[in-house]
C-alpha cells in the first residue's frame, strides 16, 4: 500500500511539473476529527478506542450518535467492533457520531440461495457473503427487486463472523442486469467539473482497524481508471458518467454539495463496481446520476458523509491543463 | 426483361440473405449484445444459451443457403423462411413485453427500441426467403457468376435494407465518432511513438539511461512517461508528457527533475495544442513599415514611453506575448 502511495506522490509531483499545480494540487490530510480504530471499551459516558496513536478516548454529548446496524445505545457497542469516530468540532475529546463494525457489499450477485447472497465486488476483491436477516429483508428487497445472479447490488450493513448483515440498501438497482447495461452516449466535449454521487468502500474489510495501514488511507477508489497505468488488473467498464482517465496519484478536488465541504483527495485504487452503476443520491435534492469516485471510510466521513446513507451528492473538478 | 430480372432478383436473395445471417451471427457473438431480441422473453440463467443457439442456426443456415441444391438446399430455405417469421412474432412479443428493448438482430447495435423498420425489415426477409424456394443454383453459386442485373438489383435492395436499418446510426456513430480525448482509451504505445519522433525526446536522448519507461501514468487528454536519467554525474527524472489525440505535429513537454532534491531542473517543449488561426503574414517593406509607424506616432520613442511596447506587437518569444512566456528551455 505504502509503496503505491510513494509512486503516487511522484507522478502527482512530476504531472504538476509538466501541467502546472493546478491539474495536481496536493492532497489535503484527513481531517483530525475523524478517527478509526478498535473499541476497547464503551460505557455510557465514554469509549476507549485503539488506533495507531495508542489509546484515545472520547465522550458523548447529549446529542452523540451511534450506529451499528441501526441508532443504538453506546452500552450496545462491544470490545473488538471496528469504530470509526466523528468527533464535534470543539475538539476531538467529543464524539459526535461512532459508527461499528460497518461494512459495505457493492457489486454484482453471483449467487444466491435462500437468505444469503455472494456478491463480487469486482477488481479480484473477495467475494462477500451477506446475510439479509428478516427484519431488513423487506426493505431491501423494495429498493433491490431481483436478487438473482447478474444483477447489482448495494447494502450498508454490519460485519458479524466475516459475513455482512444488511442493514440498509444504498441505492435502487438497476431494472437490468449488469451485462445490459446500456452504453454512454459518445461525448465530444468534456467538462473539467463533473457532478455526481460520492461512495464508500472499506479498503481494510472490517479487519484490525488499529493495525492496518489500509484502514487509514485517505483516497478515493476511481471507476475511470486508466488501464495501463495500474498495478493489476482493473476490472471496470465505461462508467455513465463523462469522467476523464487517470491512473493512481492522481487527486481529484472533491466538494460534498451537500455540506459545502472540499477536499482534495488522492486516487488509491480502481473502483470497478462503481463503473457498473448509474445512480442517484437522494441524500440532499436531486442531481447528476452516476458515481464520480468511491472514497475510503475516514475521507468519506471527514467530507460530511454519513457512512449509514452511503452517498453524498459531490462534484469533483479533475484540471486538464491545455496549452 | 421482366422475367430475367425477376429471376435475378430471386437468385440474388441467397447470397444476400446467408451474408445478412453470417454478420448477425458474428454480431450476436460480440460481448455486450444480451437483454435484446428474443432473450428478453427468456429467464436471465438463459440468455446466453439461447444467443449462443440462435448464432448458430444462422451460421448453419447461411452456410447451407450457400452451398446446399437440391432438396437439402429446399429445405435450409424454408427453414430461413420460418427463421424470419417467427423473428416478426417474436419481435412483436418482444415489443409488447418491453417497449424499451432493441432488437438485437446484429448484436449490441441493434439497441434501438423495435419499430416498423425492423419489423418490416424482418418481414421483407421472410418474403425474400421465400422467393428462393424452388431455385436450381446455391447462394455460392449465384455470388461466383455476377451479371449487370444482380449488381443493379442489389444495390437498389441495400438502399432499401440501409433505409430500414436503424443499426447504421450506431454503427456510424461508433467507427466515426470519437469521444473527448480525456475520455478516450488509448493504447501507450501509440503514445511512445508520437514521443519518440518528437524533437524532446532527440534532445534528452543523452540524459536517458534506457529507452524503456520506468513509470507510465495517464491525466486526462495526457500520457506521462517517466525515465532514468544521468546529467552531470547527478541521477535525474526525464519526464514527458504526451498529448492523446490533436494534430500529429503537437507538442511533447518534458520536465528533467532532480531525483535527490526534487527540483525541476529544466522543461521543454512548446505547450500549444492549438493550431494557427492563419498563414504567418509576410514583414512589411522597410520602407512602408517606417512610414506606418511615423503615421501611428511609433516612428520616435518618446521618453515617457521608451520601456512601454504597444500591446499586440510583442514577437513570439517577446516578453509580453502570452503565448511566448510559456515557452521555457
Amino acid at each position: 500500500m505504502s509503496v503505491i502511495m510513494d509512486s503516487g506522490r511522484d507522478r502527482r509531483r512530476f504531472t504538476a511539473a509538466l501541467l502546472g499545480s493546478t491539474a495536481a494540487p496536493e492532497p489535503t490530510p484527513v481531517h483530525h476529527r475523524v478517527v478509526r480504530g478498535v473499541v476497547v471499551d464503551a460505557t455510557s459516558y465514554m469509549l476507549c478506542l485503539a488506533t495507531p496513536n495508542g489509546e484515545e478516548r472520547f465522550l458523548y454529548e447529549r446529542v452523540t450518535g451511534f450506529w451499528r446496524g441501526g441508532e443504538v445505545l453506546p452500552s450496545e457497542l462491544r470490545p473488538g467492533d471496528d469504530a470509526v469516530v466523528l468527533c464535534s468540532r470543539d475538539g476531538r475529546l467529543v464524539a459526535e457520531r461512532v459508527w461499528a463494525q460497518t461494512a459495505r457489499a457493492s457489486g454484482v450477485i453471483v449467487d444466491s440461495e435462500g437468505d444469503n447472497l455472494e456478491i463480487d465486488p469486482g477488481h479480484g476483491r473477495p467475494r462477500l457473503t451477506v446475510v439479509l436477516p428478516y427484519r431488513t429483508s423487506g426493505r431491501v428487497s423494495v429498493r433491490h427487486p431481483r436478487l438473482e445472479p447478474g444483477y447489482l447490488f448495494d447494502v450498508v450493513g454490519v460485519w458479524r463472523d466475516g459475513e455482512v448483515w444488511a442493514a440498509r440498501p444504498a441505492t435502487t438497482q438497476p431494472p437490468h442486469p449488469l451485462d445490459s447495461a446500456p452504453r454512454r452516449p459518445l461525448t465530444r466535449e468534456h467538462s473539467n467539473t463533473i457532478e455526481g454521487i460520492a461512495t464508500w468502500y472499506d479498503p481494510a474489510w472490517g479487519r484490525s482497524a488499529h493495525l492496518d495501514p489500509r484502514a487509514h488511507a485517505a483516497g478515493a477508489a476511481y471507476p475511470s481508471l486508466d488501464r495501463s497505468g495500474h498495478e493489476g488488473r482493473c476490472d471496470r467498464r465505461t462508467p455513465c458518467l463523462p469522467l476523464p482517465l487517470l491512473s493512481t496519484g492522481a487527486t481529484l478536488s472533491m466538494r460534498n454539495d451537500c455540506t459545502r465541504e472540499t477536499a482534495v483527495v488522492p486516487v488509491i485504487d480502481c473502483a470497478a463496481a462503481d463503473s457498473w452503476f448509474c445512480d442517484l443520491c437522494p441524500s440532499c435534492g436531486t442531481h447528476a446520476a452516476g458515481r464520480i469516485a468511491s472514497l475510503t471510510m475516514i475521507s468519506f466521513v471527514a467530507l460530511g458523509g454519513r457512512l449509514e446513507a452511503g452517498c453524498f451528492n459531490a462534484t469533483v473538478t479533475v484540471a486538464n491543463q491545455e496549452g | 426483361m421482366f422475367p430475367e430480372i425477376f429471376a435475378a432478383v430471386r437468385e440474388l436473395q441467397l447470397p444476400l440473405l446467408a451474408a445478412l445471417l453470417l454478420m448477425g451471427a458474428v454480431a450476436k457473438a460480440a460481448p455486450r449484445s444480451q437483454g435484446t431480441g428474443v432473450t428478453v422473453l427468456v429467464p436471465q440463467g438463459w440468455r446466453r444459451p439461447v444467443t449462443v443457439l440462435t448464432c448458430l442456426l444462422e451460421v448453419v443456415l447461411a452456410v447451407a443457403l450457400l452451398t446446399l441444391t437440391g432438396p437439402l438446399g429446399e429445405v435450409a430455405r424454408v427453414l430461413t423462411v420460418s427463421l424470419f417469421a417467427v423473428s416478426v412474432v417474436v419481435l412483436s412479443v418482444v415489443r409488447r413485453r418491453d417497449p424499451e428493448a432493441g432488437c438485437g438482430c446484429f448484436g449490441g447495435l441493434s439497441r434501438e427500441p423495435i419499430g416498423w423498420r425492423t419489423l418490416t425489415r424482418a418481414s421483407l426477409l421472410a418474403v425474400a426467403a421465400a422467393a428462393t424456394v424452388g431455385l436450381a443454383p446455391n447462394g455460392w453459386d449465384v455470388a461466383a457468376t455476377p451479371t449487370l442485373t444482380h449488381g443493379v438489383v442489389l444495390g437498389v435492395e441495400l438502399l432499401l435494407l440501409a433505409a430500414l436499418s436503424p443499426e447504421l446510426r450506431e454503427a456510424l456513430g461508433r467507427t466515426i465518432g470519437a469521444d473527448s480525448c480525456a475520455l478516450r482509451e488509448h493504447s501507450p504505445r501509440r503514445s511512445l511513438r508520437r514521443l519518440r519522433r518528437s524533437d524532446v525526446w532527440r534532445t534528452n536522448a543523452k540524459v536517458m539511461l534506457s529507452a524503456e519507461p520506468e513509470d507510465t501514468w495517464r491525466h486526462g487528454c495526457w500520457r506521462f512517461l517517466r525515465y532514468d536519467g544521468m546529467r552531470h554525474g547527478q541521477r535525474v527524472d526525464v519526464v514527458y508528457a504526451v498529448r492523446v489525440g490533436g494534430p500529429r505535429r503537437t507538442g511533447v513537454r518534458a520536465a528533467l527533475v532532480d531525483r535527490q532534491s526534487g527540483a525541476v531542473i529544466a522543461t521543454f517543449g512548446a505547450v500549444t495544442t492549438l493550431d494557427l488561426q492563419g498563414p504567418p503574414r509576410r514583414l512589411p517593406r522597410p520602407r512602408q513599415a517606417a512610414k506606418r509607424d511615423e503615421v501611428e506616432g511609433r516612428g520616435v520613442a518618446r521618453p515617457d514611453t521608451l520601456a512601454k511596447e504597444p500591446p499586440g506587437e510583442a514577437g513570439r518569444g517577446m516578453p509580453g506575448d502570452p503565448e511566448g512566456e510559456r515557452i521555457q528551455v
